[in-house]
Parts: structure tokens; C-alpha cells; sequence
């Protein structure tokens, strides 16, 4: 309860801080939302020139879209701390979080709080939203639940690939950017269905890096889609909790890091 | 004339510079190669796969798409686009534009050599090495007659000019907002849509590409490499390149305007 409250102080400080330039953060606003805007509005003129992708229809992408925006957008704003972690490690700002009574994994998530991300999720959001208008999908309390499960899942993955990111500071220092890939990468392939990828691609995407069981895979599930796709429906079902698995263990990593870290002096 | 040599010499100076820095982050170049590779494959497999499926004939076939894309990663990072820019960018926002601003020199010219240092830094570090791999794993179509070599080299110079007259535009807003990333955010959104660097502007409707055409934009990307695609020839490489330099010219003036408008209300921020 403490941590929690704690948290919130800190997410009302960090948005204090950033409504200072606030012509800027209104601006930024939009940049965020217009960035997606124009992503989505490519992937929208793909489709007015060809049609179908793999069997998929715009809309159908737009879902599976709008789930990866999503997520990773919340990710952004709520993993900040980890995103820009390195700047710590650089200034040795780190050992004043060593010595504070407080985990140093919770204190470098609520050292951070980005609340210009806002208009990314909005976008996304929407994207979702109208996807959803226009595929006649039959809900069931299951499938909402499901669908949620998936999306907290997936922001849970991305977490996590800044959690990895932020722990490679502590033996490199300077952060390796390798972790974009999968971060920004990794809203750029999950945008599209899993299927026109190569199978190495595909495997690694799977069972390496988890990206497709918090998105393709349950957008299978949703959009009803199992049958055809070949993947098997138990699978299908597990795959969202991939998703904390894979945050647990870039957890664990974490915490290894840790141990391992030498100050750079102050 | 010697005036002017000196000159020129003292901006070749700041290219080179420029370029020395940017030797230094030898493991940040690796992972951005990678980026780069990882990008470039992503997009063959999504484009391979819409052209599985197409019903009819396309302006750009296959092989000129993936053409297309090798060369929108291997020139990606001389774009005004998203990623690391000059430092000079910063400097507004830290107060070190004081500093530069002692120095006995054109500001915006200061930049611009600030800029080209990098253009030539990416093209060699980063540019070079994604177009060898790329001919060695996919089919790059390399062009044959030596004048579309040469339009192209000239294009793109153009267009590396317009990027970092771009920049120095956009950047100058800082005088204004401080913080960039809002405005610049918006910006290079708008810039990157139009130069064709995320869909081929050729595989556009109608209507969005004559936007386009009155947009400078597309002398960034869909100019030079239409021009290496051989889908511009004749006289229309001349009337291509002729667009792209008046563009230049005009967000050089721009720039100009906007920086001197900006040091005339400059406050210095930190000490």
C-alpha cells in the first residue's frame, strides 16, 4: 500500500515537471498521436493498392495494430525509468538508489512518468475501437477478458525489453540500442500478421523474444481466426501469458545486474 | 579570393570535425546497422507478401521495391527524419549557443558544415556497408547507364543539402518552444510521410501523390530514387533537380530568417 501511494507521488511529480514547457508537451500531444496517424494512414493506402495481406483485411490488421499501439504506448509511459536508465549509470546516480530502503527495480520504475504518451494510446485506441466497428466480432465476457489479459500481458513484454536494455547498463554503461529492435521494431512487425514472416523469423519472435503470443496470437483467438492460422488452439490460449513470464525473467536478470554493478564515481 | 578560400576552409574544417566525433561510437554504428537490417527485412517480407496477392500490374515491381528500401535504409540516416541529430540542436535548449555564438562565424553555415559532416559520416560508416550487404542478399538493382549515375549522385546530394537546411528550419523553433520534440515530432512526421520513405509515393492514390508533387518533400527520397529506379529520365531529371534546388534555396532562406528572428529575442538558459 505504502509503494502504491508512494508511486503516485511520484508519477504527480513527474507530471508537474513535464507540463513546465507546456506549449511544447501540447505539442508533443499531437506529435505522438500524428506520428501513428500517418503509421496507420500508410498501412490504410498498402491496402487501397493490394487489397489483402496473407488473408488478412485492413481492418483485421488494424486490430492487431491497434493491440501492439497500445501496449507499447503504456509501456513507454510507464517503463520510462527504464528506457532512459542509462543516464543513471552514466551520472552514478545509481548508488543514491542503492542506499535508499527501497527496491532498486521499484524505484527505477517510479523514477519515471511519461505523460505525453497520452496521445499515442488515444490513437492507437481508436484504431482499436474502429477495427472493432467494422469486423462484427461476437464478444463474449470470455473474449473481453481475454483480450485484456492480453493487452496488460503486452505491456508486461515491452516492460520488459527496457527492463533488459536498462540491465545491459551495468556492464556496458552506455545502453546497448540493439533493444530498439524489439521495441520499436517490434510495434513495426506486430503490426502485420505473424504469417507472411519467414519461419526462423517467426520462431524467434515466438519463443525467444515473445512478441506474437501477446498479439498475433491472441488477435487469432479474437478475430476467430485458429482454425485457418494452423497454430494449435491450446497454445493460442496460453500464449498471452507469455507476456509475464517474460517480465518475471528480465526481473530476475535485473536483479543479477545489480550485483554485478560498479559505480562510475562520484 | 583568398577571402574566400580562407572561408571555405574554415567550414571544411567544421565538416571534418563533425565527421571525427561521430568516429568515436564505433559499437553505436554496429547496432544501428543492425537496425537498419532488421527494418529493411521487416519491410521485404510485408511487401513480398502484399505482392503475392496482387490482382494487377503496379508501377514499381517487386524488385524495384526492395530496391527501393535498401536504399531508403542505407540513406536513412542523412534524412531529416527520427533519430540522433547534430548537436547543435541541443544547444538552444543547455545554453551553449553562446558559446557557438562567439565564434567569428556564419551561424547557420556553422550548422550546415555541422550537418554535412554527419551526411558524410552516415554515407560512409553506415550507407556503404547496408547497400554491400544488401546487393550480396537481395536483389538490388544497380543502374546501368552512366547518366543515371551521375543525375543520382547529384540528386542525392540535393537532397542531403535540403535535409540539413530542414533542419536547421525546424530546429530553430526552439528560440520559441525551447523543448523541440513536440514541434520537431510533428514535423518530421509530415516530412517523412511525404518524401515516400514509408510507402513508394508511385504506389500511392492519385490525388495523395499530387499533394505530394507541390510538397518539397519528395526531393528528399522519392526524387533520387525514382531517379536510380529509372522511372525519371530525359529531360524530367533536369526539371526533378531543378525542384529540389529551389527547395534548398528556399529553406536556406527560411532558416536564415527564423535564426535571426530567433538571436534577436535569445535568452540564454543555465550558466
Amino acid at each position: 500500500m505504502h509503494h502504491l501511494s508512494l508511486y503516485l507521488h511520484f508519477v504527480k511529480l513527474r507530471i508537474r515537471s513535464q507540463m513546465a514547457y507546456r506549449l511544447s508537451f501540447v505539442l508533443d500531444l499531437f506529435a505522438q498521436a500524428s506520428i501513428s496517424v500517418i503509421d496507420f494512414f500508410m498501412i490504410a493506402l498498402l491496402f487501397n493498392r493490394f487489397k489483402e495481406l496473407a488473408g488478412w483485411s485492413l481492418w483485421e490488421v488494424g486490430f492487431l495494430y491497434g493491440m501492439i499501439g497500445i501496449c507499447f504506448a503504456v509501456a513507454e509511459m510507464m517503463g520510462r525509468g527504464f528506457d532512459v536508465f542509462q543516464r543513471n549509470v552514466v551520472r552514478g546516480e545509481f548508488d543514491t538508489m542503492l542506499v535508499r530502503p527501497l527496491g532498486t527495480f521499484y524505484q527505477v520504475f517510479a523514477h519515471e512518468f511519461l505523460l505525453r504518451r497520452l496521445g499515442r494510446i488515444a490513437q492507437a485506441l481508436a484504431v482499436l475501437l474502429i477495427a472493432n466497428s467494422q469486423l462484427d466480432i461476437s464478444w463474449s465476457l470470455g473474449k473481453v477478458g481475454f483480450l485484456l489479459v492480453s493487452l496488460v500481458s503486452g505491456t508486461c513484454f515491452f516492460i520488459g525489453l527496457f527492463v533488459i536494455g536498462a540491465t545491459s547498463c551495468f556492464w556496458t554503461v552506455q545502453s546497448i540500442e540493439i533493444i530498439n529492435i524489439f521495441t520499436n521494431g517490434g510495434v513495426f512487425m506486430g503490426s502485420y500478421p505473424f504469417s507472411i514472416y519467414r519461419w526462423w523469423f517467426r520462431h524467434f519472435f515466438t519463443f525467444i523474444i515473445p512478441l506474437a503470443c501477446v498479439n498475433y496470437f491472441p488477435s487469432l483467438f479474437l478475430l476467430e481466426k485458429v482454425a485457418s492460422s494452423g497454430v494449435p488452439p491450446l497454445g493460442v490460449q496460453l500464449a498471452p501469458y507469455a507476456g509475464f513470464l517474460f517480465l518475471g525473467v528480465t526481473m530476475l536478470f535485473w536483479r543479477w545486474g545489480v550485483l554485478r554493478y560498479q559505480s562510475t564515481g562520484h | 579570393m583568398r577571402t574566400l578560400y580562407l572561408t571555405f576552409h574554415v567550414y571544411l574544417a567544421f565538416v571534418t570535425k563533425s565527421f571525427q566525433k561521430r568516429m568515436q561510437y564505433r559499437v553505436a554504428n554496429l547496432a544501428g546497422l543492425t537496425t537498419n537490417f532488421f527494418f529493411l527485412l521487416v519491410h521485404i517480407f510485408v511487401y513480398t507478401a502484399f505482392y503475392a496477392a496482387r490482382t494487377g500490374p503496379l508501377s514499381l515491381n517487386l524488385n524495384e521495391i526492395i530496391t527501393y528500401f535498401v536504399l531508403c535504409q542505407v540513406f536513412f540516416m542523412l534524412m531529416p527524419f527520427w533519430g540522433a541529430r547534430s548537436e547543435v540542436t541541443s544547444a538552444i535548449k543547455d545554453g551553449s549557443v553562446a558559446l557557438q555564438l562567439t565564434k567569428p562565424v556564419d551561424f547557420q553555415a556553422y550548422w550546415f558544415s555541422d550537418e554535412c559532416g554527419r551526411a558524410c559520416y552516415y554515407l560512409l560508416m553506415r550507407g556503404l556497408p547496408t547497400f554491400l550487404i544488401s546487393i550480396i542478399f537481395f536483389a538490388v538493382a544497380i543502374p546501368t547507364q552512366p547518366i543515371t549515375v551521375m543525375a543520382f549522385a547529384v540528386s542525392i546530394t540535393l537532397a542531403t543539402f535540403m535535409s540539413a537546411a530542414i533542419t536547421i528550419t525546424v530546429f530553430s523553433f526552439a528560440f520559441w518552444t525551447l523543448d523541440t520534440t513536440g514541434f520537431s515530432g510533428l514535423s518530421y512526421s509530415i516530412i517523412t510521410l511525404f518524401s515516400g520513405m514509408l510507402v513508394p509515393i508511385a504506389l500511392w492514390p492519385e490525388w495523395l501523390a499530387h499533394i505530394a508533387a507541390w510538397l518539397p518533400f519528395g526531393g528528399l527520397i522519392d526524387i533520387p530514387f525514382s531517379i536510380y529506379l529509372g522511372k525519371i529520365t530525359g529531360m524530367d531529371i533536369w526539371i526533378a533537380i531543378g525542384k529540389q534546388m529551389i527547395w534548398v534555396v528556399f529553406f536556406l532562406g527560411l532558416g536564415r530568417i527564423l535564426l535571426k528572428r530567433g538571436f534577436s529575442r535569445l535568452v540564454i538558459q543555465g550558466g
